[in-house]
């Protein structure tokens, strides 16, 4: 009886220690990454809506060239000194071949023409004026309701056709020209540092 | 005489903006400086209880802008220093009563006849951040190792290098509780210099005394033994261009530290 319950009191002891260990460890640490990421935002005006956008365009526009873990892709602020940079780093799967590539950006111009021609799209129609009326919130709030939905859509597609992928390669190539509706053709890093200027004036 | 105007600003209310201003001046004057001091609070004043000068103002600034008074009139002395002088905000009027124009035009007349003219500056960015700035061209951000006011401070710093007469500003980290760093639950001085990237000026720890000099209206520099009244002393000495190094703040509160620090200063004591 005794021996169970000095057991008992040494687990409950050290479990307390276990518990104050943890917290300690993280008060600081917890503090210094939610300060960061709340100064990154009011130092951009980048709302983590826009980070969360600004993630998807990236994946879009560089699945063109490259296949990658698109779950592990991690897009951050990070500071050295003054200068504020924009770190991404995406997990490469495998290297296109140009073909693919090729393919890929064709399959783009292509989606581009019909959709000039056929109705504009969703997607497109926000785009436009989210770029417009940047300056109110309500209209973007709204736009992004859209967007969202757009995406939804998208992503189950993206999902159907990831399933595929291992049987049908030119599927998935496909699929990404679709998505992508940007322009820009040149980044074809694979791991990218924009300096963005913040800070008024240094 | 051309002296220099630092406003001590932080954003955030309450991390110890007025009691650094109190503190800093005060030990300004006791190192031979003539300094006065601004209170830009306009309707919340709260300079002159920090200094027990509450009694003596007749003037205040508003007096100055509406002429009811010569500026040199509304100047209150200090009782023990008298190179120290305060400007003493109108506890009555908003803080539309003085624009920055004629903040602007004080801090020039006081230059004339003062070493340094340390402007306070209200909480928040609004106007009243706007006239406290406006006359100087130097500044120092306090701010303390908690989130709220990290963040407070860098949008103040954001503002402040968007102004073309401030032409440096220095941080003053209050308020730091080295056990506390120590064990990991709140952010190191050097942490929140490396968040935001600006110089240091002075490092105040955390200090039960200040309670009671604000109570008694008399600043903490003036008690040679308060740890916070070294580091308000070194601030001042910085701030007149010599070079003293930080105090480390860890060894100092450490129990050990303490317990042997007794044992030698009762040694001493016996040897006396």
């Amino acid at each position: 009886m005794s021996e169970n319950i000095f057991k008992e009191i040494y687990s409950k002891v050290l479990s307390l220690f276990k518990q104050t260990e943890k917290n300690d460890e993280n008060a600081k640490d917890v503090a210094k990454n939610r300060l960061r990421v709340v100064l990154m935002q009011d130092r951009t005006n980048l709302t983590p809506e826009l980070l969360q956008r600004m993630r998807k365009e990236l994946i879009e526009l560089l699945s063109k060239y490259v296949e990658m873990d698109k779950e592990a892709l991690d897009l951050n602020f990070d500071q050295e000194g003054d200068q504020m940079a924009l770190m991404l780093s995406i997990p490469v799967i495998r290297a296109k071949d140009e073909a693919e590539i090729e393919k890929a950006l064709a399959e783009e111009e292509k989606a581009k023409d019909t959709e000039e021609v056929e109705e504009t799209s969703l997607e497109d129609e926000t785009d436009e004026e989210t770029d417009k009326e940047s300056d109110e919130t309500t209209e973007e709030e709204s736009n992004e309701k859209q967007e969202e939905e757009a995406e939804k859509n998208k992503n189950s597609e993206d999902d159907e056709v990831t399933a595929e992928a291992t049987e049908n390669e030119e599927a998935e190539d496909i699929s990404n020209s679709e998505e992508s509706n940007d322009e820009s053709e040149t980044s074809e890093q694979e791991n990218e540092e924009k300096p963005s200027s913040q800070k008024e004036t240094k | 005489m051309t002296g220099r105007v630092i406003v001590i600003t932080s954003g955030k209310g309450g991390v110890g903006k007025t009691t650094t201003n109190a503190n800093i001046g005060t030990a300004l004057a006791r190192a031979g400086k003539k300094v006065v001091m601004i209170d830009t609070d306009l309707g919340l004043r709260n300079l002159d209880l920090l200094l027990g000068l509450e009694n003596r103002i007749v003037y205040t600034i508003v007096d100055v802008v509406e002429e009811r008074c010569k500026l040199k009139q509304a100047l209150v002395k200090d009782k023990k220093n008298p190179n120290l002088c305060l400007l003493a905000a109108a506890q009555t009027r908003d803080k539309t009563a003085v624009t920055e124009e004629q903040l602007k035009d004080i801090c020039e007349k006081l230059k004339k006849d003062f070493d340094f003219i340390l402007v306070d500056c209200p909480a928040g960015i609004e106007q009243g951040f706007q006239n406290a700035v406006a006359g100087a061209s130097e500044a120092i951000v306090v701010t303390t190792p908690e989130m709220s006011a990290v963040r407070d401070a860098d949008r103040i710093i954001g503002l402040l290098e968007a102004k073309e007469e401030i032409k440096s500003y220095k941080l003053l980290i209050n308020r730091v509780r080295p056990n506390l760093i120590k064990s990991n639950d709140m952010m190191s001085v050097d942490d929140v210099v490396e968040i935001l990237s600006a110089e240091l000026i002075g490092i105040i720890p955390e200090d039960t005394g200040i309670i009671t000099s604000t109570n008694k209206g008399e600043p903490i520099v003036n008690e040679e033994k308060s740890l916070a009244g070294v580091a308000y002393r070194n601030v001042a000495r910085r701030i007149m261009g010599e070079e003293v190094p930080f105090l480390n703040l860890e060894e100092e509160t450490s129990v050990i530290a303490k317990v042997k620090k007794f044992f030698s200063n009762l040694v001493k004591g016996k040897e006396k």
